[in-house]
């Protein structure tokens, strides 16, 4: 008996709480964290939800979903530190979806500046990374325009969207660091930007209504120094090259239509092969794509029940394919003269020897290497109609 | 003398369980074979190879052990070597243990520090640690190889579970080009390395005379080896290929840092699998270290090992709050890693070495034991 109540004394004091434990009304949750320069020093900016939102909309009271607080520092530490002077939770980060990165701070090296965000365990490894496009992080942030009432959600959910269209880039910490220590690749990153929005409908136009956000396009990296930006058709054709399209259209001239005739395949599956070859002593960039779609759309006087214009429907979806590929790889080649299409560690696997030789100079064989490529276009599926609305079928 | 056999007595699956999450939780710790030799994607061969140098080096153990199945390891040092180089084996023996679970602890802690409790001072999870393990060693090892038979299938499903839920992560192009970027010099340099990082033969031979049937101890000691290396070698790929080679290397913890990346649809926080496993793991291998230490001092005092738990714990908290207070040990992994190496070149193959040649001396004498 006197053993069983020692225990349970020992149980009492030990499992009473533990030291680290932060109650829920002690938080102050951050959904999404900028990160800025402003005056030589680190601005962070977090988005903090506000636990009163859900009581006080329910009462009829107007209220903010949530709050922001700024930090600033020497260090990101720093500024995180210098929050705490002024904002009466602790700022708990673990549920960060997104972190934005000024262009400035993106442009003096982002990997360098991270260093404590993984260091310190709250900061979860997959939260996505964006870039403000022109301007400083904290200004893309507590804009929402669509349904979400939480501007971070509303960030995320457009991210996500590049299941349905991959113009936008979806990257997390690990694989931009990944990239970053990749001796033949560059890193890329998503883009944010603010945007005009057209007030159609003008009870509306309060507050940050008259903003809409874009994560049009891809932000390019050399090191981890921002390098540019790619527009959104560029963006798609490197993440046909990264493999990394997994849904979205492509739009191509209808065969045998007018100027104005254009149709779309929905894609299915795509899978893309990278290679290199040395062919005398010169570098071949090689692409291989297949992909397997469903017709999105048909605008032109083409009858698709028929097999040879399914044909003709698949090679021009891989020649519209082929082109915008190969017009964003000489951009890349031409402009920027980095490879962020990964061509350098292919290189590494299929030529060990000669990368050793070789790999301080990637970029410059890079940028003047030949680009081939070879898409295969599968029609797999023509929806619930055959034939274009506009066409009669004759017997 | 008496002997441990007389005592308690284990299954080949007891033992062969408890070996092998000696071994895996050391992989789940801190994977401290990422950092051997060129440290690069050849990693996982290096593991691989790392078997056969494992099994040549440990053999001069393993040899005097099938030889003296009846004793365990200070017990046939005594018997080769005579009472008195006997007994200076014991004492080296239990400074060995001794430092090797300071290790553990101090890394357990570490961890325990930096990635759970960063508020909650050293001194409360090295007592609490060694609260529920100066328990475990007073319940003695039959209770240790029957939680063992519990936990452990668990802990190997778990480690499991949270390969397989990384599957979608895994970029296998991350390992290429294999054999490239290493030389055969540094594949073999590298797997001796790794075959360095493990003492845990030592507990085998602690165990040997307890066998219910001591021709197991071929079987477990090979068995052991292959399906730990086996084990680690999955978590190594799953680890490299979703972080990368060189993000592998800067993660003090690597596989915490894979389970943070692990979700399913809108669920995360799967690293909370990887913590309870972990933890269960290490405290395990505190105990068995921590209860063959004081089976070495029974050996030596010939007072019942028991009395020793106490005072064995209080001295190893003082020692791992001292270490632990003074300096990081995960990031400074070379210098840590050479107390390593040379703690375990010196009792697994220098001592048993010298043991094994006195043996041979003196093997017709010894032959009526």
């Amino acid at each position: 008996m006197a053993k069983k109540i020692i225990a349970i004394i020992i149980f009492l004091i030990f499992l009473t709480g533990c030291w680290d434990a932060r109650e829920l009304n002690q938080l102050g949750i951050s959904l999404i964290m900028g990160f800025d320069i402003e005056n030589d020093k680190i601005l962070i900016t977090a988005e903090i939800i506000n636990p009163v939102y859900s009581l006080e909309e329910a009462k009829g009271n107007e209220i903010q979903s949530v709050e922001y607080v700024q930090g600033i520092g020497n260090t990101v530490q720093e500024a995180a530190k210098d929050i705490t002077l002024k904002f009466d939770r602790s700022l708990f980060i673990a549920h960060n979806k997104v972190v934005i990165f000024g262009e400035e701070f993106a442009k003096r090296g982002l990997v360098k500046n991270i260093d404590q965000l993984l260091r310190e365990r709250e900061q979860r490894e997959t939260s996505k990374i964006l870039i403000a496009k022109g301007t400083k992080a904290y200004e893309v942030m507590g804009i929402t325009s669509g349904v979400e009432q939480i501007p971070a959600n509303y960030i995320y959910e457009i991210m996500k969207n590049i299941r349905r269209n991959p113009k936008n880039a979806d990257v997390d910490f690990i694989e931009f660091l990944k990239n970053y220590y990749h001796e033949g690749q560059h890193p890329v990153a998503g883009v944010v930007e603010k945007k005009d929005k057209d007030e159609i409908n003008k009870a509306d136009n309060a507050g940050g209504k008259g903003y809409e956000l874009s994560t049009l396009g891809m932000s390019v990296f050399k090191g981890d120094k921002l390098a540019g930006y790619l527009n959104g058709n560029d963006t798609k054709s490197v993440n046909f090259i990264l493999n990394k399209i997994s849904g979205g259209i492509i739009t191509f001239p209808t065969p045998g239509g007018g100027p104005e005739d254009f149709s779309s395949i929905d894609v299915v599956q795509s899978k893309t092969k990278r290679d290199v070859e040395i062919v005398d002593d010169k570098v071949i960039l090689k692409a291989k794509i297949k992909l397997r779609g469903s017709m999105g759309e048909v605008i032109g006087d083409i009858d698709i029940s028929n097999i040879e214009n399914i044909k003709k429907m698949e090679e021009a979806c891989s020649k519209a394919i082929e082109e915008g590929i190969t017009l964003a790889v000489k951009k890349i080649q031409d402009e920027f003269k980095i490879d962020v299409f990964g061509f350098g560690t292919v290189f590494h696997k299929k030529y060990p020897k000669k990368w050793e030789e070789i790999k301080d100079d990637w970029d410059e064989i890079f940028s003047q290497a030949e680009f081939q490529i070879e898409v295969d276009t599968k029609l797999i599926r023509t929806g619930l109609i055959n034939t274009p609305l506009f066409l009669k079928k004759v017997k | 003398m008496k002997n441990l056999s007389q005592t308690e007595t284990f299954t080949y699956n007891q033992v062969l369980l408890l070996m092998i999450v000696f071994r895996l939780i050391l992989g789940l710790t801190y994977m401290p074979v990422v950092h051997v030799s060129v440290g690069n994607q050849d990693t996982w061969i290096i593991l691989l190879l790392s078997i056969v140098y494992k099994i040549i080096f440990n053999l001069p153990l393993v040899y005097l052990s099938n030889k003296f199945n009846n004793y365990n390891l200070l017990e046939f040092a005594d018997k080769i070597m005579g009472k008195f180089l006997g007994t200076l084996i014991s004492i080296f023996y239990i400074i060995i243990f001794l430092l090797a679970n300071i290790l553990f602890v101090t890394i357990f802690v570490e961890i325990l520090d930096v990635a759970l409790f960063p508020l909650t001072p050293t001194w409360v999870n090295v007592v609490l640690a060694f609260f529920a393990c100066a328990y475990i060693s007073y319940k003695g090892m039959t209770g240790l190889c029957r939680l063992g038979e519990v936990v452990v299938p668990i802990i190997i499903g778990i480690t499991f579970l949270l390969v397989i839920l990384g599957v979608n992560n895994f970029d296998f192009s991350e390992l290429l080009p294999i054999l490239s970027d290493s030389t055969f010099k540094d594949i073999n340099i590298g797997a001796i390395n790794s075959t360095f990082r493990f003492m845990d033969i030592l507990l085998l031979c602690m165990i040997t005379p307890s066998l219910e049937n001591k021709k197991d101890l071929n079987k477990i000691f090979i068995n052991s080896i292959v399906f730990s290396t086996l084990m680690v070698a999955i978590l190594i790929v799953a680890t490299q290929a979703t972080l990368g080679v060189e993000y592998t290397k800067h993660a003090n913890f690597p596989f915490l840092v894979y389970t943070r990346t692990l979700s399913v649809g809108e669920i995360y926080g799967f690293d909370s699998l990887y913590i309870g496993i972990w933890i269960i793991g290490n405290l395990m291998k505190i105990s068995a270290f921590l209860y063959y230490i004081t089976v070495a001092l029974e050996k030596l005092t010939k007072k019942n090992n028991r009395l020793f738990i106490i005072p064995v714990s209080v001295l190893l908290v003082i020692l791992t709050i001292t270490i632990k207070n003074r300096e990081p040990l995960l990031p400074i992994a070379g210098e840590l890693n050479n107390v390593i190496r040379l703690l375990s070149i010196i009792s697994v193959v220098v001592v048993p070495t010298i043991m094994l040649i006195a043996y041979f001396f003196r093997r017709k004498k010894l032959q009526n034991i």
